[in-house]
């Protein structure tokens, strides 16, 4: 999808579009439990500019979600945020007072979950719900912001959406709650949209169309856009950048075509080995063995050599640092940190893999 | 909605008829007879005794005193007092104001006091504050009414002198009592410092029959809020950048009344049951007071009547509550239609 690269940034302002809309350097999420404390998240570099889309891959478990979580400032009172730097559009969100820190999120930074029949309230009328939205942010007249809101259901894709203001969310399908919930996440033209796992809950039909929906309002409003998810041909098909996480860590970072022609972490290997479209007409797929370590056993060494197929001796000695992989051929390699395509490895994968694998990934 | 309010007045009929078997059963299982208790140390010859049973029919089976009482019943004829010869429903009536007002202050204590504490206790989970609340609504749900309401006359009537011992309004006032309704009618009335007297009159009672719902309210609000609490939809209020207050006073609040609303309707039927012990103890003269002394009276009719009339208002009292379940909580409205 190199298409979004030219048009995302159209719209915003071109000064502030060379510097990062997010940047995010160390951070490193903690949270206090009965058993001690557990380092949910730790060292995540992350920057993102204007009208970006990055998707961020990993199992359950591997502190995708947290991190976001962090970022909105939604994480309970139990857990500890650290970073050597935590920036949205300038402000310093580790310093940032929550008064000020809510007027950021909801309208500059939104943010769409899992679970779109559990994440609206029963109680309240979609109506009600968009309508909330933009009178804690912008104000205005009742009957303005019911303009807007029938706007913005047309928008996603609800028909009759006049009618359906008065509607709760019982009486509307899953799909149609995630678009109420895009609506909503857009009401205040936000510069970033999060989107944790926002198909996963849905059937397969409609996770295609909402897919389809994110990635026409990114476009056509230039929003940043950070796209969580385990699903590796949903990034495929979406992202220009790719952040692969296990367990709290970032094992591979890089352009989206890099990584998937070129995974240099076994992690990110294993990962797209385990994408259906690449086996056709096999009946087993291949598996990454075990479950991402939880809080007390953490192995020494690399987080991954226990289900790591190359791992050696020094793989659980010494835990691995991110390594810039060279590309000297590569003009965007040398423009900045984040294009750079990092892995946290002692031994990368070398193995180039053949296009057939993109198509793949793209059907 | 209509099938809805259909089905549950349905509901009523055969819950109506259990009543009116269950109280006529009870009253009758009283060991003694009005008829002894009238003629008093003294005693009557078993012929005037026999005689003067005749004459009130109660020498009849009595399943033909039941099926008797239920006949007038659908007549609309709760039958006479055996001691004052008035129609029960006049009695009742002319009580049952200052159980009601009791009761609704009571409540109003209850809920107005329950649901903040829950709410904070909830909120702060965990806390002082939170132990606190709780432990002392634990206190609260298990001091006996009888119990409670002494402590309180012996500290703020008696100790303190803050409030009188009993009664519903003071006798150096005379006022006109159009709506039997104390707080009302003294407002109506002149008479200065009226209404005031009749608040230090009420409150006593009112906080005492009021703890034991305040108790289960408050235990009820704080387990509901922090359930919510950890709702998705509560994540997408913090997400949309709402303050505090409004997530937990718009998002949370609405959601967890919906499960407070069932035990305030529940405690409802309580509260009637101990307002009796209440009035007993403050001298309060409502419902509660007329159907103890109709109990020592052996006054059959009294109180078939008035527990039927109770067990009616319980009834219809439920039946709202469900209503205002359905408007609380749109998934149940729907469902019904």
């Amino acid at each position: 999808m190199t298409s979004t690269i030219t048009t995302s940034t159209a719209g915003t302002d071109p000064l502030r579009s060379s510097r990062a809309l997010l940047d995010i350097r160390r951070l490193s999420v903690s949270f206090q439990t009965r058993n001690g404390i557990f380092p949910a998240v730790s060292d995540i570099d992350m920057t993102l500019n204007e009208g970006e889309v990055l998707g961020v891959v990993g199992e359950s478990g591997s502190g995708k979600s947290v991190t976001m979580l962090a970022m909105m400032g939604l994480l309970p009172f139990n857990a500890t945020i650290e970073a050597e730097r935590f920036a949205f559009a300038d402000h310093d969100m580790l310093t940032l007072p929550d008064r000020a820190r809510r007027r950021l999120t909801g309208n500059d930074i939104a943010m769409i979950f899992q679970e779109p029949a559990t994440s609206l309230n029963p109680s309240f009328t979609i109506g009600y719900q968009i309508d909330e939205t933009l009178k804690v942010h912008e104000g205005g007249r009742r009957r303005q912001r019911r303009e807007r809101a029938v706007e913005l259901l047309d928008r996603v894709g609800i028909p009759a959406p006049r009618k359906r203001l008065g509607d709760y969310p019982h009486q509307l399908s899953g799909g149609m709650n995630q678009r109420v919930m895009i609506a909503i996440a857009i009401a205040c033209n936000p510069r970033l949209l999060i989107a944790d796992e926002p198909t996963t809950a849905l059937d397969v039909t409609i996770q295609a169309q909402i897919l389809e929906l994110l990635l026409q309002l990114q476009q056509e409003r230039g929003m940043a856009m950070i796209l969580i998810t385990h699903d590796m041909g949903v990034v495929a098909e979406a992202a220009e950048r790719i952040s692969v996480m296990y367990a709290g860590q970032l094992v591979e970072t890089g352009r989206a075509g890099e990584v998937f022609h070129r995974p240099r972490h076994p992690y990110t290997g294993a990962l797209l080995d385990a994408l259906p479209e690449r086996h056709p007409g096999q009946a087993r797929l291949p598996t990454i063995p075990g479950v991402v370590p939880g809080i007390g056993d953490r192995p020494t060494g690399c987080l991954f050599n226990p289900r790591c197929r190359f791992a050696r001796e020094d793989c659980r000695q010494q835990r691995p640092e991110l390594l810039t992989m060279g590309e000297a051929d590569d003009p965007r390699a040398t423009t900045g940190h984040a294009d750079q395509h990092q892995a946290r490895c002692f031994h990368p994968l070398e193995t180039d893999v053949s296009a057939d694998r993109d198509t793949g990934a793209r059907s | 909605m209509l099938n809805f309010l259909f089905r549950k007045l349905l509901m009523i009929v055969p819950t109506f008829l259990g009543v009116t078997i269950i109280t006529f059963a009870l009253v009758h299982m009283i060991p003694g007879d009005p008829v002894a208790i009238m003629a008093g140390e003294r005693g009557l010859s078993p012929e005037r005794h026999a005689q003067m049973m005749a004459q009130l029919g109660l020498d009849r089976p009595l399943w033909q005193q039941y099926l008797d009482f239920l006949w007038r019943l659908m007549h609309g004829d709760l039958g006479q007092s055996l001691v004052t010869h008035n129609a029960i429903l006049s009695e009742f009536m002319s009580r049952f104001p200052a159980t009601l007002e009791l009761s609704v202050c009571a409540l109003i204590f209850a809920i107005g006091l329950g649901i903040p504490l829950g709410v904070i206790a909830g909120i702060k989970r965990g806390s002082i504050i939170d132990h606190g609340v709780m432990g002392t609504a634990l206190t609260g749900y298990s001091m006996p009414i009888f119990w409670w309401g002494l402590l309180l006359i012996i500290l703020f009537s008696g100790i303190l002198g803050w409030t009188p011992v009993s009664g519903r309004l003071s006798s150096s006032f005379w006022i006109d009592t159009p709506t039997h309704f104390m707080l009302i009618d003294t407002l109506l009335s002149d008479a200065p410092g009226a209404f005031m007297d009749a608040v230090r009159h009420l409150i006593l009672p009112a906080v005492c029959l009021g703890t034991i719902p305040l108790a289960v309210i408050a235990r009820m609000t704080r387990s509901s809020i922090l359930e919510v609490l950890g709702e998705d939809y509560i994540r997408t209020a913090r997400a949309k950048g709402l303050a505090p207050w409004r997530i937990i006073a718009v998002h949370a609040l609405r959601n967890a009344m919906i499960p407070v609303t069932t035990v305030i309707g529940l405690q409802i039927g309580l509260l009637f049951a101990g307002a009796i012990l209440t009035e007993t103890i403050f001298s309060w003269p409502g419902i509660g007071k007329w159907l103890i002394d109709s109990v020592s009276r052996r006054d059959y009719p009294a109180l078939q009547g008035g527990i039927l009339l109770i067990a009616t208002m319980v009834m219809i009292v439920n039946l709202v509550v469900d209503l205002l379940y359905g408007l609380i909580n749109p998934r149940i409205r729907h469902q019904a239609e």
